[in-house]
């Protein structure tokens, strides 16, 4: 097994809460009428959040860094376990949309809802929820490898703005696409590519620059 | 007398904090040695012992282990060595054999059968949880964790601060059980009886300076003042004479 490997191993076993599966359960707001399901997306970032705040309590960083593995797989691996839960919550996200889409779509009270409907421009949304938590609070938290309130409060302050911006974007001249049952789907398709590239981006440029502090902080 | 076969070489370790410098700090670990590492608090034995390890950045000075560079071959290293803090408990959530399990996957040269025999010896049960465990268990188990994978050098860092008489006497005889099964021992105190039960050496700090540096009785001969002074009396003297010249 991979020193990666090995890290990720002790990310499930030993660091990680219960709490952050529980709130992957966030993927289930697409399913609440009139309810902004971008939310959701947050709560998935506060579950992991958690298991940051239990690895702080549990010496993990001390642990880890004395453990015969290179420091910077100790970033990778923090990375690649956010990474795994994002995207399980984001592959429960867009079943999820499907089935509402395939099978509720006309139904009440999904039909008349004013908010964002599930769709690719949501699914793009949901990408841009996540970066923005690998962005604020992964890199703000690889600064001491211990401050995780502030980075948080950032973050939770930044994505409630954009949900914000999110809902407000459908209703302005020119952009009901973002929104539009069935018409506008090329728009929609490209406002997820372009999530999924800037979410892609954002992680690498993210990780690159943690592992780059992580060097640095004395413990 | 035979010769010391040096394990852990440090020279010239520096490190500034604001109103702190770890000032060109050197000295030896032999193989089977215990040295007790003395100094006030905040006289730098904690920075020292995180420079060792790399868990601080020293601005400069070598650290050599097993006659080999640390910065080149901390892998290599990090398979020989162990530490162990006397507050620090890791997850203590979680039951021991779940950190047993995750803990041997790194090691090379893990050794269910050592694990088995020291858990057994300390006492300590795998389905208990760190947290439950006494202060002095939490030592235990730590060194069971570095004693598992064949730990040739173990550091501590205060490992018997917050132990009672009985707990700190326990693990003192356990010190020197283990630099006879040829492990050795570089652990700070500020505890001074701990280093006339059990200290080959003593390594005294002060602020930020290797103020001496001697096996033990050598170090008694050189700095008693009359027959009837005790370590202790003779460290707080030592101490107090050093305030006094600054």
């Amino acid at each position: 097994m991979s020193d990666l490997g090995k890290l990720l191993r002790k990310e499930f076993r030993l660091a990680a809460t219960p709490l952050t599966y529980f709130f992957m359960a966030g993927s289930l707001f697409v399913l609440i009428p009139n309810y902004p399901a971008l939310v959701g997306a947050f709560f998935v970032c506060l579950g992991v959040f958690y298991s940051f705040q239990t690895a702080r309590e549990s010496n993990d960083v001390l642990f880890t860094a004395l453990l015969p593995v290179p420091k910077r797989d100790f970033v990778r691996a923090k990375f690649a376990f956010v990474t795994v839960i994002q995207l399980l919550a984001f592959a429960a996200f867009a079943l999820l949309s499907i089935l509402r889409t395939a099978l509720l779509s006309h139904a009440e009270p999904y039909a008349s809802g004013a908010l964002m409907r599930p769709n690719l421009a949501l699914l793009g949304y949901v990408l841009l929820v996540y970066a923005l938590f690998d962005a604020v609070f992964l890199l703000g938290f690889f600064r001491t490898a211990y401050a995780i309130g502030k980075p948080f409060l950032l973050y939770a302050i930044l994505t409630f703005v954009f949900v914000a911006v999110t809902e407000v974007l459908h209703h302005l001249p020119g952009l009901g696409f973002l929104n539009a049952p069935g018409e506008g789907l090329p728009g929609r398709a490209a406002v997820f590519g372009v999530s999924l590239l800037v979410y892609l981006a954002v992680l690498f440029l993210t990780w690159k620059k943690s592992e780059e502090r992580f060097e640095k902080i004395d413990l | 007398m035979s010769e010391r076969e040096i394990i852990l070489e440090v020279s010239g370790l520096t490190k500034e904090y604001p109103g702190f410098l770890l000032d060109g700090v050197g000295f030896t670990v032999a193989r089977g040695e215990i040295v007790g590492f003395i100094g006030r608090n905040g006289a730098g034995k904690s920075t020292t012992l995180k420079s060792i390890l790399h868990l601080v950045h020293p601005a400069s000075g070598t650290i050599r282990y097993f006659g080999m560079d640390f910065a080149e071959n901390e892998r290599a290293v990090r398979q020989r060595i162990g530490f162990a803090a006397g507050a620090v408990d890791f997850y203590k959530r979680r039951r021991i054999r779940e950190i047993r399990d995750v803990a041997k996957i790194f090691y090379d040269d893990w050794e269910e059968e050592a694990w088995t025999r020291c858990i057994r010896e300390f006492e300590l049960d795998e389905n208990k949880r760190p947290a439950e465990l006494s202060e002095g268990m939490k030592v235990k188990l730590n060194l069971a964790l570095a004693l598992s994978h064949r730990a040739e050098l173990l550091i501590l860092d205060e490992p018997t601060s917050g132990l009672d008489p009985f707990s700190r006497a326990e693990l003192l005889d356990l010190f020197r059980e283990l630099a006879g099964r040829g492990a050795a021992i570089l652990y700070s105190t500020h505890v001074i009886s701990d280093l006339e039960k059990c200290a080959d050496r003593i390594l005294y700090i002060r602020r930020g300076r290797i103020a001496d540096e001697a096996d033990r009785e050598t170090f008694k001969e050189k700095h008693r003042k009359d027959e009837n002074e005790s370590l202790e009396d003779m460290m707080v003297r030592m101490e107090k004479e050093g305030k006094e010249r600054e």
